[in-house]
C-alpha cells in the first residue's frame, strides 16, 4: 500500500505541473493586469512596478522562475495586498476554509449515509420516497440559495444562531455556513448510497446472510453497507472540489475570512501570484483527496487490493 | 426420528400454483434428494417454507415439530438461525466479499446464540470440511479462495451453529466434475457424523444416486415419483425419471461411432497467455504456458481440466478471440495473424458458443437479428432477404421453432437460448466451432438434447469442434481426441477411448473417476 501511495504521489506531479502551467497561461491571456485601475498609472511608474515584480521578462522565463520558487515553497508576493506575501494570506485564510470544508464533509457524509440507509431499509415505502425527494431537492438547490434561506429562518427569524463572521472559530458561527455547504453534498451522498445499497441487497451473499437468520439491520450494516459505499467513495474527489469552490460563495454569504475571498478578489484584481498560489493549493488538496478515495476503495472492497 | 416433514405443500406466485401437493419426510441422519429439471419447482419447494423466496406457501412443513407455513418473517428468521443451515449453488458469490473467512465463520457459529468461538475452534471447523491451511484462511478474504474452497467454507458455515437440517440447493452444479464428487462425499460424511437431516436439490439424478437415501422426482411442480434411492434408480416407474437417467452421459455407454477426420485444419504451437495481476499488485500471472494443439477437418477435440486450469484461455487464444503473449496458430498451413489483425474472412472460420446462453444474447435484440449479426460483418455481400433466408435455415438446423425469430431472448428457456447461440455460430458457415462449456449451465435433459444437436451438426456439416468441458462423459460423445489441462499446461493427450481406458496423469485419473 505504501508503494501505491508513493507511486500515486509521483504521478500526481505532472498533473500539478499542468494545472500550474495552464492557470499561469490563462491568467496572462485574460485581458487586464494587476496595475490597471480607475486612474491609469503613468508609463514610468508602471514600468518600474513591472520590473520590480519581474513582469517585464518574457512569459516562458517568468513561468520557469515561478515554478522554481514554488518548488522552494515560495508562493511570491501579493501584487495587490502589497504588505503581504501569498503565504501570509494563505496562512490566514486556509484554516478557516479547511475547517469549514472538513466539517461540511463530515456533516454531509453523516446526513447522507443515514438517509441512504433509512431509504434502503424501507425500499419503496414512504421513508424511501420522502428522503429521496428531499435528496433531489437538496442537490438541485445551490448553496447561495440555501445559505440565505437558512440565515432568514434560523438567524433572523428564530434568532437562534449568528448569521455572519468568524469570531475566532466560535462554533455557533460555524453552524449555518457548514450546513449550507453540506446540504447539496449530503443529497448526493444519500442518493448514491441508496442506489449502491439497492444493488448490493440483490446479491447472492445477502441471500446467504438472510438464510442464516441474521437481523435486517445487521445484514444492512455489516454485509451490505461497505460494498455499497463504492460509488460514494468515487464521489468524494469531486465532492471535495465542490466543497472547496462552494466555500467561495458561502464565505461571501456568511462573511467568513477564508481563502475563497482572496481567490475571488485575486482573480478580479489579476493578482497573479495569489490566484496561482490558491489554485496550486486547491489542486494539491484535490489530488490528495482522490488518493484518499482510492485507498478507501481498497478498504471497502478487498478485491481491489487483491 | 423425523426432523423435517413436508405435507401437501403448495406454492403460489400470486394465484398461479407453481408447486402442488409435494410431501416428504427426512429423519435424523437421512438424505432426501429433490430431483427435477429447471422449472420443476425443486428450489421453490425447499426454500419457500423458510421464507427465502417471495412466493406464498400453503400446506404444512414442520421442522422438529415446529410449523413453518404461515409464520411471520421474524419467526422464520429465528428458526433459520437456530435449526437450519443452507448451502446455495454459486459459491463464488455467496460469501460477503469484504469480511474475512474467520469473521464470517464466527458470525455463523454465533447465529444460534453460541458464545464467540476461539481461533482453535474456527480452525478445526475449517479443517473438518477439508480446507487446506485452515489457520491461514481465517484471515483471508473470500476472493483469494477458489470456487471449491469457498463451497467448503460455506458448508462449514452452514453447520457451524449445529443445525438439525441442512438444505443444499444444487450445491455442486457450479463446480467441476472432480470437485462435485469430493463435495458430495463431504456432505455425506458430515451428515453421518452430525446426524444431520439433509435435503438435497439437484437436476442431476446420477450425481446424487450414491448419496441419497430417498429420492423425490419433481416435474412441473408435481411429484412424478418418489421412493428409496436404490429401488427408484434400478426400476424407475415414470417415463420422466427414465428420460433423466438416460440423458446423463456415462463412461460405460458404448463408444460412439464418430465421422473420420480429414486434413489438418488448425495447428497451434508454443502458446503462452498471461494477464496483469488484479488490483494494486504488479506483474503478470501466467494462465497458459507452452501449449500446442491441432485439429483436423471434421475432428472434435476436447479440452478438459478443472476450473482454473486454463482451458478456456487457451481455446480463446487459439481461436484468436482472446489475448496471447506469443505462439503461432496455423490454419491449413498458413499462420493466422494476431487477434487484433484478424480479417472478417478469417473470423468466419472459427465461431464460438459460450457457457451461459442467456448472458451471451443481447436481451434487447430480436432472435433473428442476433443470429444475423455475424453475417453483417463476415458476409457483407448478402442482402437483407438472403440474410433472412440464412437465419431461418440456421434456426431450422438447430431445431428452434422459427416463430421465435421475431421474439426477444427473454421468452426463451436456457436450452432454446443455447440453440440460438449455436445458430448464430453456424450461420456464417464456420469450419471450426469453439464450444466453451456449452452444455454445463443446462440441466441434464436439456444438455442431452443440445449434445445430440451438436452431434448431428458434426455429421451433417462436417464441422470441426474444439470442446471445452470438465465432463469427460459428455466430451466422449463427440470427441475423437482429449487434451487434459492442469495449471496452464497440457499434461496428457490422446485418443478419447485410450485416455478413458488408461489415464496416465493423476488429473486425468481423477477426472475419469469423477465421471463414473
Amino acid at each position: 500500500m505504501l508503494r501505491l501511495i508513493i507511486r500515486r504521489l509521483f504521478t500526481a506531479l505532472p498533473t500539478l505541473a499542468a494545472v500550474i502551467l495552464l492557470s499561469f497561461l490563462l491568467m496572462r491571456i485574460a485581458p487586464g493586469g494587476p496595475f490597471d485601475g480607475e486612474r491609469p498609472l503613468d508609463p514610468a511608474t508602471r514600468a518600474a512596478l513591472e520590473r520590480s515584480y519581474g513582469l517585464d521578462k518574457p512569459l516562458p522565463e517568468q513561468a520557469v522562475l515561478y515554478v522554481g520558487r514554488l518548488a522552494r515553497g515560495d508562493f511570491g508576493p501579493s501584487l495587490v495586498y502589497r504588505d503581504f506575501t501569498v503565504t501570509d494570506l494563505v496562512r490566514q485564510g486556509l484554516p478557516v476554509s479547511l475547517t469549514l470544508g472538513a466539517l461540511a464533509l463530515l456533516v454531509a457524509l453523516g446526513l447522507g449515509l443515514a438517509a441512504g440507509l433509512a431509504a434502503a431499509a424501507w425500499p419503496g415505502r414512504w421513508p424511501d420516497a420522502l428522503l429521496m425527494l428531499a435528496a433531489t431537492l437538496l442537490t438541485a438547490l445551490p448553496s447561495f440559495v440555501t445559505g440565505p434561506l437558512l440565515v432568514l429562518v434560523f438567524g433572523l427569524g428564530m434568532g437562534w444562531l449568528p448569521v455572519s463572521g468568524w469570531a475566532d472559530g466560535d462554533p455557533a458561527h460555524l453552524v449555518l455556513p457548514v450546513i449550507a455547504l453540506a446540504l447539496p453534498v449530503a443529497g448526493a451522498v444519500a442518493k448514491l448510497s441508496r442506489a449502491g445499497l439497492a444493488g448490493v441487497l440483490g446479491q447472492d451473499h445477502i441471500r446467504s446472510a438472510r438464510a442464516r437468520g441474521l437481523s435486517p439491520a445487521r445484514i444492512l450494516i455489516r454485509h451490505a453497507l461497505r460494498p455499497a459505499l463504492l460509488p460514494v467513495a468515487s464521489y468524494l474527489g469531486p465532492a471535495a472540489a465542490g466543497l472547496l469552490t462552494g466555500a467561495v460563495v458561502i464565505e461571501t454569504v456568511f462573511a467568513l475570512p477564508g481563502l475563497g475571498r482572496y481567490f475571488v478578489q485575486g482573480a478580479l484584481n489579476r493578482d497573479y501570484p495569489l490566484v496561482l498560489g490558491v489554485v496550486t493549493l486547491y489542486a494539491g488538496l484535490i489530488i490528495l483527496f482522490n488518493l484518499f478515495a482510492d485507498l478507501l476503495y481498497g478498504w471497502l472492497d478487498p478485491r481491489i487490493r487483491a | 426420528m423425523t426432523v423435517y416433514a413436508v405435507e401437501r405443500l403448495r406454492i403460489f406466485h400470486g394465484e398461479t400454483p407453481l408447486v402442488q401437493d409435494v410431501g416428504f419426510a427426512i429423519a435424523r441422519g437421512e438424505c432426501v434428494a429433490l430431483i427435477g429439471g429447471s422449472g420443476s419447482g425443486k428450489s421453490l419447494t425447499c426454500l419457500t417454507p423458510f421464507g427465502l423466496t417471495p412466493m406464498r406457501a400453503t400446506g404444512s412443513a414442520r421442522l422438529i415439530g415446529e410449523e413453518l407455513i404461515g409464520r411471520p418473517e421474524r419467526a422464520l428468521a429465528g428458526i433459520r438461525a437456530r435449526a437450519a443451515g443452507f448451502i446455495f449453488q454459486q459459491p463464488l458469490t455467496a460469501l460477503t466479499p469484504h469480511l474475512t473467512i474467520g469473521a464470517q465463520l464466527a458470525e455463523a457459529w454465533m447465529q444460534a446464540g453460541a458464545p464467540r468461538p476461539g481461533r482453535g475452534e474456527l480452525t478445526a471447523a475449517l479443517a473438518r470440511v477439508g480446507l487446506d491451511r485452515p489457520e491461514e484462511r481465517l484471515h483471508h478474504h473470500p476472493h483469494r479462495l477458489s470456487g471449491g474452497q469457498r463451497q467448503r467454507v460455506l458448508i462449514a458455515m452452514a453447520i457451524a451453529h449445529r443445525p438439525r437440517l441442512l438444505v443444499a440447493d444444487e450445491p455442486t452444479s457450479a463446480l467441476d466434475a472432480i470437485l462435485r464428487g469430493e463435495m458430495m462425499a463431504l456432505l455425506t460424511r458430515l451428515r453421518r457424523e452430525e446426524g444431520l437431516a439433509l435435503l438435497l436439490v439437484s437436476h442431476d439424478l446420477a450425481s446424487v444416486a450414491d448419496h441419497a437415501d430417498r429420492i423425490v422426482v419433481l416435474n412441473q411442480g408435481r411429484v412424478e415419483e418418489s421412493g428409496a434411492a436404490a429401488q427408484l434408480l434400478a426400476a424407475p416407474a415414470s417415463a420422466y425419471t427414465r428420460a433423466l437417467l438416460a440423458a446423463t452421459p456415462r463412461l460405460d455407454d458404448p463408444a460412439p461411432a464418430l465421422p473420420a477426420p480429414g486434413e489438418t485444419l488448425l495447428a497451434a504451437r508454443d502458446v503462452r497467455v498471461s494477464f496483469p495481476r488484479p488490483g494494486w499488485r504488479r506483474g503478470r500471472a501466467v494462465a497458459v504456458e507452452n501449449a500446442a494443439l491441432s485439429i483436423a477437418e471434421g475432428e472434435a477435440v476436447a479440452l478438459v481440466g478443472g476450473s482454473g486450469s486454463g482451458k478456456s484461455t487457451l481455446a480463446r487464444a487459439v481461436a484468436r478471440i482472446g489475448p496471447a503473449d506469443h505462439g503461432t496458430v496455423d490454419w491449413r498451413g498458413t499462420p493466422l495473424p494476431s487477434r487484433t489483425r484478424m480479417t472478417p474472412l478469417l473470423r468466419r472460420l472459427i465461431q464460438p458458443v459460450f457457457q451461459d446462453p442467456v448472458a451471451s444474447l443481447d436481451p434487447r435484440w430480436q432472435v433473428a437479428d442476433i443470429v444475423a449479426e455475424p453475417l453483417h460483418h463476415l458476409r457483407p455481400e448478402l442482402d437483407a432477404a438472403a440474410r433472412r433466408d440464412r437465419v431461418m435455415r440456421a434456426l431450422g438446423e438447430v431445431e428452434l421453432d422459427t416463430g421465435y425469430a421475431d421474439r426477444r431472448p427473454n421468452v426463451l428457456s436456457g436450452g432454446q437460448a443455447q440453440r440460438v447461440a449455436i445458430a448464430r455460430a453456424i450461420v456464417a458457415d464456420p469450419e471450426l466451432l469453439l464450444l466453451d462449456e456449452a452444455t454445463s449451465a443446462l440441466d441434464v435433459l436439456v444438455a442431452g438434447r443440445v449434445l445430440a444437436l451438436l452431434e448431428r451438426l458434426q455429421r451433417t456439416r462436417g464441422l470441426a469442434l474444439l470442446m471445452i468441458s470438465h465432463d469427460l462423459a459428455a466430451a466422449r460423445r463427440l470427441c475423437h481426441r482429449i487434451l487434459v489441462m492442469d495449471d496452464g499446461r497440457i499434461v496428457e493427450e490422446g485418443p478419447t477411448e485410450r485416455i478413458i481406458a488408461a489415464p496416465a496423469h493423476p488429473v486425468t485419473q481423477r477426472l475419469v473417476a469423477a465421471s463414473t
